[in-house]
């Protein structure tokens, strides 16, 4: 589903990404982690294109991201991404920040897209504040929206930048949950995430990124038994107490 | 003083007063609109666009608004051949001098809007317009909205030049009938007055927006 080779990417003289290669088949989710400033938030963003990058290749469901030809706009729709800071459109209602993509990009008839919306909140269990405006809403309350917003193209790959770490603790689990339900569903993903329990509990691999480069990989178990990077180790030392 | 030159002249003054407010009007207009071009001229990346835009807005910004009103006066018929009559240059001169200043308000409300909003919006494959007319640029006209309303108050006032080219306006037929009544100092303080009061009415308005914008974001 997505082929990254020998990818590099740079701000300038300064080299955020140093020869990714990963390989992301359909329906299995990746756990990314590493410590801030590692490039895990530009990693995603050069899948679906929203930053460019210089060397090597992106392959997502057989286009080329990479390729000066390709439709981005087109790309991301298939790509759903949400964000650390959630990132609803504070002007619009729930519903109309879910349907908004899929009435301007998919030109869906309006009611057909409210229905899929509600069916969306539904399953991440707010119907009840469709109608509410984002600043009404709890951090937790939001990403969930922010969630439905992205599924509401129907994408073939999710992608989460940190979802939880803007949110209060007693709100990530219920995040958490729905991405969970998400991933068991067969949802191909790929999460930027510190919480080990989720990477545990549905992650099919874990990538451990340093100073823009994959560091360390492993299927769960290994990757927690015995990490072989000092860095890894040090790392997860701190962020499993 | 002799106040009653002021409904003697009333009807007269009122028409120049419609015309102030039709040249008002008008460059608010057509200035807002291309001021949204340039301003998002002025955030492109594409080299070309950029520079025609920044170019555009520092020299409108650089030059007296009476200067360009000249100019569209007597050089825009000696360029296409024949006269395009005052009330139009004098429109056409407003709205491009406005629009370099509608063009940094613009930018500057939509620089103010969270880089992550319009990633957002990109990551479900809206495009650049889309992005712009759902998301960008209606949280940054609401941002903006005092800014516009004071922008409004000083076209207002701006279109008093107009009486350089002879245009009819309020000041203009206030002058004009000083000319004949020779009472200055009456008709002045009312012109003076009117003024006064529609663009308080305006300058109220923007601070009752401004307290409006702070309650929303709270």
């Amino acid at each position: 589903m997505i082929e990254i080779s020998n990818m590099s990417k740079w701000y300038g003289d300064f080299q955020v990404l140093k020869d990714i290669t990963e390989e992301i088949k359909p329906g299995q989710t990746v756990v990314v982690c590493g410590p801030s400033g590692s490039g895990k938030s530009t990693l995603l963003r050069c899948i679906n294109g929203l930053e460019p990058f210089q060397e090597g290749q992106i392959i997502v469901d057989g286009v080329s991201v990479g390729d000066p030809s390709t439709n981005l706009y087109k790309l991301r729709t298939e790509i759903g991404m949400v964000f650390q800071r959630f990132e609803l459109y504070p002007h619009m209602t729930a519903i109309q920040n879910i349907t908004l993509a899929p009435i301007k990009v998919r030109s869906k008839p309006k009611k057909e897209a409210e229905d899929k919306a509600m069916e969306l909140l539904q399953r991440v269990g707010i119907p009840e504040k469709a109608h509410e405006f984002p600043a009404n809403l709890s951090g937790g309350q939001q990403q969930r929206v922010a969630i439905a917003r992205s599924l509401a193209m129907e994408p073939k790959i999710m992608m989460f930048d940190e979802p939880t770490s803007a949110l209060d603790p007693e709100m990530i689990k219920e995040v958490l949950d729905v991405m969970i339900a998400l991933s068991k569903g067969g949802m191909t993903m790929i999460v930027v995430t510190h919480e080990m329990g989720f990477a545990r509990e549905v992650s099919d691999e874990i990538i451990f990124m340093d100073e823009g480069m994959i560091v360390e990989r492993g299927s769960d178990i290994s990757f927690f038994q015995n990490p072989k990077n000092p860095r890894t180790k040090e790392f997860l030392d701190k962020i499993l107490l | 003083m002799d106040w009653a030159v002021i409904p003697r002249n009333l009807h007269f003054l009122l028409g120049g007063l419609v015309l102030t407010f039709e040249l008002a009007a008008f460059s608010l207009a057509g200035g807002f609109l291309l001021g949204i071009l340039m301003g998002l001229g002025r955030l492109s990346s594409r080299k070309w666009i950029y520079y025609s835009a920044t170019l555009y807005v520092n020299f409108f910004r650089s030059l007296p608004l009476i200067l360009v009103i000249f100019w569209f006066y007597f050089m825009v018929p000696f360029i296409i051949g024949r006269p395009l009559g005052d009330f139009f240059s004098a429109i056409v001169a407003f709205i491009a001098f406005e629009a370099s200043y509608f063009a940094e308000i613009f930018r500057g409300g939509i620089q103010s809007i969270p880089q992550g909003q319009v990633m957002a919006a990109y990551s479900t494959g809206l495009g650049y317009f889309s992005t712009m007319r759902h998301i960008v640029l209606p949280q940054a006209l609401r941002n903006m909205v005092p800014t516009i309303v004071t922008q409004c108050v000083i076209i207002f006032q701006d279109t008093s030049l107009a009486y350089v080219i002879g245009l009819k306006e309020f000041l203009r037929r206030t002058s004009l009938v000083d000319a004949r009544e020779l009472r200055s100092l009456e008709l002045y303080l009312f012109a003076g007055l009117v003024y006064l009061i529609f663009c308080s009415i305006g300058t109220i308005a923007s601070r009752r927006l401004e307290k409006r914008q702070v309650q929303i974001r709270r």
